[in-house]
């Protein structure tokens, strides 16, 4: 069976590519200075007790019996448990080296799974938010190509890939919410609290979408069926509705796949800026604390959700259109 | 000498010196291209002369001053500040301005960096093929799923980002793009007939590799840059906001904008105002940049 075949090859790359990213990710934070034991720890705890419960993690191992550890645990679906965040809740950070609780850490794989739909959710709205920003905009430029809808369509993408997310998403928390109070900014309490956010995750992704719509629209335009749609009686809505877009959205679902990296890098600033609770704001948090498991879990998930994304969108490009061979 | 011949023999390199002027010229002939170099030399100007021409330390602190508004937006505002003060009575014009020459440096020498790597790595893979090619290109498959945020905040958070640090990390991060796109077309034209007359010639793989192929294809890659060192730009200022940028008190975009953030309610123009600035260049290396690109796709047929 050819599909399955190319599911084989194609998750064989994949459990590749994870396994590089995992031992790049780990090697890297073992090699880079700072302690994450004396976090852990407090400042006061005194230096032997350090060194014992570092010994007692494993953390004085040699790297690669650390890794081969590591993976033999992934390998489970155990990607560890986090160095500082116990498991009851909220409290994070520098707990005395004496706490009792310290044994009940949170699991990797549960803070992921709590904050990962959330992200989706942020990701998914901004997607929309992107195509009703980008399409209008993409295909009128790809119509008109050298004309002034295609100029407006290199200025406006222009403009949006010069707007930091972080500057925009402060400038229209303070217009829209402090100056005009028409929707919530900071923190979480119900999915209005997603809007501001998707907003300014939309206009980071809209440049690429209007660009890829400008070109393949254009594209589309010029060759013979199109002409021939013409003589088949069809308005032109239905040719640029029905044929046009239709081709254009296999280069749409390529540009998922290939910016799939930029977009987590845009949610993970976002999500700081609005202290909007999913896994960019984790992974943040993770970083700042030297929370070594939880970095590494991240970046795991990530890399995995990157290769089935990207084979998705392969086979998702080849059922609407027949002709592509991966 | 047999080598002579091999350097002056190939007609495609001859050809390829005047793509590159006429890619330069077409796109200088746009109206988006002027405006983008006319705002960005006079912002250029603006950060290498302002700063000393008005003798003012963008680290000065005048409590007396602190908070003063831009000119001509709410009480109080002075020529003397024209973009205001900040919370410790700092010029926000000239921190803006120091921020700029900050983030210019760091954008140019990343992209430089990076794009030197990626030639590198794909000019290897794509000549040699075979294993080389293989373990280089899982290397840069593994490093593009891993989003380069992520990598730079990790490394840079756990470590104290320097000037060097940071440029060595973001370049680091960013060369698995310009890696591909170099082993492609590598690939494609060691297969061409003067690469394999120059193997025939006797001429070895360094030769051939630095003085045919590299020069033949890192000038239609370096008119692609342009648009990344814009985005190396908006990356430095993010991990400046993050605090993982250069160190205060050097003022930058990112930890300008950060230290804004706490005082939005009450005067909202620090945080604000150096984003104009740091917009309007990104929009101009952008303008430039989408016009280069624009003026190359033309002249190379798409892709």
């Amino acid at each position: 069976m050819f599909i399955l075949r190319f599911l084989a090859r194609r998750l064989f790359q994949g459990a590749i590519i994870v396994f590089l990213v995992s031992a790049l990710i780990f090697t890297l934070l073992r090699v880079v200075p700072g302690d994450p034991v004396r976090l852990m720890a407090g400042g006061m705890a005194p230096e032997a007790l350090i060194e014992q419960i570092a010994t007692d993690m494993g953390l004085r191992d040699p790297i690669w019996q650390q890794f081969g550890r590591y993976m033999g645990g992934v390998m489970q679906g155990d990607l560890g448990q986090s160095f500082v965040r116990p498991a009851n809740g909220a409290a994070v950070g520098g707990a005395s080296f004496d706490d009792t609780t310290r044994s009940e850490r949170a699991e990797v794989l549960t803070l992921i799974a709590e904050t990962a739909p959330m992200t989706l959710q942020l990701a998914l709205l901004a997607m929309v938010f992107a195509l009703i920003i980008a399409v209008p905009i993409g295909v009128w430029g790809g119509l008109r190509p050298g004309g002034w809808p295609d100029r407006m369509a290199l200025y406006l993408s222009s403009l949006f890939v010069s707007l930091p997310n972080f500057w925009l998403g402060i400038v229209l928390a303070l217009i829209l919410s402090v100056k005009l109070q028409l929707m919530p900014a900071i923190g979480y309490q119900g999915f209005a609290y997603t809007i501001l956010p998707a907003l300014v995750l939309a206009i980071e992704i809209a440049p690429f979408v209007i660009r890829t719509l400008t070109v393949s629209v254009a594209g589309v335009m010029r060759q013979n069926f199109i002409d021939i749609a013409g003589v088949r009686g069809l308005t032109r809505n239905q040719i640029v509705f029905r044929h046009a877009l239709k081709n254009s959205s296999v280069p749409l679902l390529n540009l998922l796949g290939v910016q799939f990296s930029m977009l987590l890098g845009g949610v993970l600033v976002i999500e700081f800026i609005f202290d909007y609770p999913g896994l960019g704001l984790l992974t943040i948090n993770a970083v700042m604390q030297r929370d070594f498991p939880l970095i590494q879990g991240i970046a795991i998930v990530t890399a995995a959700a990157f290769v089935l994304i990207n084979i998705a969108v392969d086979l998702i490009a080849t059922a609407i259109d027949p002709r592509l061979e991966y | 000498m047999s080598s002579m011949d091999i350097t002056s023999a190939p007609p495609e390199i001859a050809r390829e010196r005047k793509v590159s002027t006429r890619i330069w010229q077409q796109a200088f002939a746009s109206v988006e291209f002027r405006i983008g170099l006319i705002v960005l030399t006079l912002l250029i100007a603006a950060a290498l002369l302002y700063p000393q021409l008005s003798g003012i330390d963008p680290t000065k602190m005048n409590i007396k001053a602190k908070l003063t508004p831009p000119v001509f937006m709410g009480e109080g505002w002075t020529w003397a500040h024209p973009l205001g003060t900040d919370q410790l009575g700092r010029d926000m014009l000239v921190r803006a301005l120091v921020g700029l020459r900050y983030s210019l440096l760091i954008g140019v020498s990343t992209t430089v960096l990076m794009l030197l790597v990626g030639a590198l790595i794909g000019l290897f893979a794509g000549y040699f093929g075979g294993r080389i090619d293989t373990v280089l290109m899982r290397l840069t498959d593994a490093q593009l799923s891993i989003p380069m945020i992520i990598l730079a905040i990790t490394i840079l958070g756990v470590s104290r980002p320097t000037i060097p640090s940071i440029i060595l990390v973001l370049g680091l991060a960013g060369w698995p793009v310009y890696a591909r796109v170099m082993r492609s077309t590598v690939m494609a034209e060691r297969k061409k007939e003067y690469v394999r007359g120059a193997m025939v010639l006797g001429a070895t793989d360094w030769r051939i590799m630095f003085t045919l192929l590299l020069p033949l294809v890192l000038p239609p890659m370096a008119f692609v840059a342009v648009l990344d060192i814009a985005r190396m730009m908006i990356f430095e200022s993010v991990l400046g906001f993050l605090g993982l940028g250069v160190q205060p008190p050097t003022p930058t975009f990112g930890n300008i904008i950060s230290d804004g953030r706490k005082y939005l309610m009450n005067a909202w123009w620090i945080a604000t105002m150096p984003g104009v600035f740091l917009v309007l260049v990104l929009t101009s290396i952008n303008l430039m940049g989408a016009s280069l690109e624009r003026a190359r796709n033309a002249i190379y047929g798409g892709a």
